[in-house]
């Protein structure tokens, strides 16, 4: 980690924290920050876990999901948003786990099909270039590459890693989209002058679009971090991930104060 | 008991009408070629591969995706609001971003194209008159049939989010399970069709694309007849299971135990998955083999 800018980074965020604390107080507004923060590092760090193997993959020349970091991440994510926006109602431990667990459903829906499709339509069996042994079940990779690529599919860790993601990025959305809903429906039947059962709606679909909009934010933050691809966890970039965590708190703690502030200002 | 059943039906109808959105997600991309493979069509022309592969990349599926369908949400929530009929509303709501979509993907086309020319690659006026409208019929299906999936969790299983926004979250979602699942199959097994079957494509063949038919030069046509024969069908199925499973779940099991039911059943469908995935991975080393064995094996 590039030290300086770590602490640039931490300085920074204590800050936007500090200024958020003056503005506000200490009261329900300062949580939600932090919970927003707290959502964002989720979402971050599991982004990290997704295996991404981009245009190679398509072609079978590199391990993972054919497609973009933030954009599977994003669906991951928002599939989960959708599961723990629905369940608010029951409570905050409930809503985050109910989004959590419908992130890691879509993923592992998704990563089954990417492998159903490798094995039964392509007759490519799943090897990773970066590790001679999956680090779980511990099958062997090397031999089962074939000739010219960096490997090919899905192996179990990767699978593993991409479930882990969809939960952790499910999670992480849901706690934004509540902390933010708090916020929404207590400041806005006072600004707007109308009954809470009123504002609801707007409440519900202003905090829903701040958290697809942190969640993106999130998303591709940590894609620039990954530059391109990571099979999961036993890549070697996974270990890049304090980085992406630094600037991730940064850049939630300055979007989670705008959208505090256009409610308490 | 009465509501139950009826959220089952709603959640039945929302995965069978989410696997006709996947596999019409998947083909439409693939004709336009807007997944992965994309790079390769890019780079064809570079390499001196001079093709009529229509080539519309220039967002990946799932936030262009986001952009149609929350727009024909967004276009079917305001006929709601006039009073209009939902399945009307839902049909003109698709229909017009169906033509944001055909705008995209001409401007998309001539602009990819067009940057291409110092590598001597025409842009072909024939190609985009033929593939444009293709494209754009399937995209109606894709946009149609999600924004019909999201009218119906908001206004039949009561959704808290507006119907936008429910558009964006599954657009999104729908182009993540598409591409992911569609594109190897588009990319590997028909833009390098002469490549070993069963092994990846080597890095040094990059480019190489195949560029003729039966018949005269290939076209995007013909990738969208053969992608529509297994990786729309499990692009579909994808997306069927994420939407089905997802609400399934919750109108059945979150009553119970104050919402975590649904998380239970959750956890246990996620572990049912991985089994299965498990099970495919040991098949296919067992059945295919490793590609590094000696002669004996005749590899």
């Amino acid at each position: 980690m590039d030290i300086p800018s770590t602490i640039a980074g931490i300085i920074l965020l204590l800050v936007i924290v500090g200024a958020t604390y003056f503005l506000v107080g200490a009261g329900m507004m300062f949580y939600a920050l932090i919970g927003v923060i707290v959502g964002g590092l989720l979402i971050a760090f599991g982004v990290h876990f997704v295996p991404v193997g981009g245009a190679p993959a398509a072609m079978g020349q590199a391990p993972g999901i054919a497609t973009g970091v933030a954009m599977l991440a994003a669906g991951a994510g928002l599939a989960g948003l959708f599961g723990g926006a629905w369940a608010a109602e029951q409570g905050l431990v409930v809503a985050v786990i109910t989004g959590a667990v419908g992130g890691g459903l879509m993923m592992a829906i998704t990563c089954m099909f990417v492998t159903f499709i490798y094995v039964f339509g392509m007759g490519i069996p799943c090897a990773s270039g970066k590790v001679a042994k999956d680090p779980i079940t511990g099958d062997t990779q090397t031999e089962y590459k074939s000739q010219g690529t960096e490997g090919h599919g899905l192996p179990f860790v990767s699978y593993v890693g991409g479930v882990i993601g969809g939960l952790l990025g499910g999670g992480g959305g849901t706690l934004i989209y509540i902390m933010l809903l708090d916020v929404y429906k207590e400041a806005l039947p006072g600004m707007m002058k109308a009954l809470p059962a009123q504002v609801l709606p707007i409440a519900v679909s202003l905090a829903g679009i701040f958290a697809v909009g942190m969640f993106l934010v999130n998303a591709v933050l940590t894609a620039y971090n990954i530059t391109g691809t990571i099979e999961g966890p036993h890549d070697p970039k996974f270990k890049r991930f304090p980085r992406a965590l630094v600037a991730s708190a940064v850049a939630s703690a300055l979007c989670g104060m705008v959208a505090i502030l256009i409610v308490a200002m | 008991m009465e509501s139950i059943v009826f959220g089952i039906g709603i959640t039945a109808l929302a995965g069978a009408l989410a696997t006709v959105a996947g596999a019409a997600e998947n083909t439409e991309s693939d004709i336009g070629s807007q997944g992965d493979p994309n790079s390769q069509v890019q780079l064809a022309p570079q390499m001196g591969y001079i093709h009529r592969i229509f080539n519309k990349a220039i967002a990946g599926e799932p936030p262009a995706y986001g952009l149609w369908v929350a727009l024909g949400a967004g276009l079917a929530w305001a006929f709601m609001a006039m009073q209009i009929n939902p399945i009307l509303a839902i049909v003109l709501g698709s229909a017009l971003a169906v033509f944001v979509q055909g705008v995209y993907a001409t401007t998309a086309y001539l602009g990819r194209i067009a940057s291409l020319s110092k590598f001597g690659q025409p842009v072909f006026i024939d190609v985009l008159k033929s593939m444009t409208t293709v494209t754009m019929a399937h995209a109606f299906v894709a946009i149609f049939t999600t924004v019909t999936i999201c009218h119906l969790i908001n206004a039949a299983l009561g959704h808290p989010f507006p119907l936008p926004l429910l558009g964006l979250v599954w657009g999104i979602a729908l182009g993540a399970a598409g591409s992911a699942t569609g594109n190897p199959f588009y990319g590997k097994e028909r833009q390098y069709q002469t490549q070993k079957f069963g092994a990846g494509v080597p890095i040094a063949a990059s480019g190489n694309i195949v560029r003729y038919a039966e018949a005269g030069e290939r076209n995007s046509l013909d990738n969208g007849w053969f992608s529509a024969k297994l990786g729309g069908p499990a692009s579909g199925l994808c997306f069927g299971l994420i939407v089905f499973l997802e609400l399934w779940r919750t109108v059945i099991f979150e009553k119970i135990g104050a919402g975590w039911g649904a998380i239970v059943v959750g956890i246990i469908i996620i572990l049912v998955f991985t089994v299965i995935d498990r099970y495919i991975e040991v098949w296919a080393r067992k059945n295919y083999g490793p590609y590094g064995e000696p002669a004996k094996e005749g590899s």
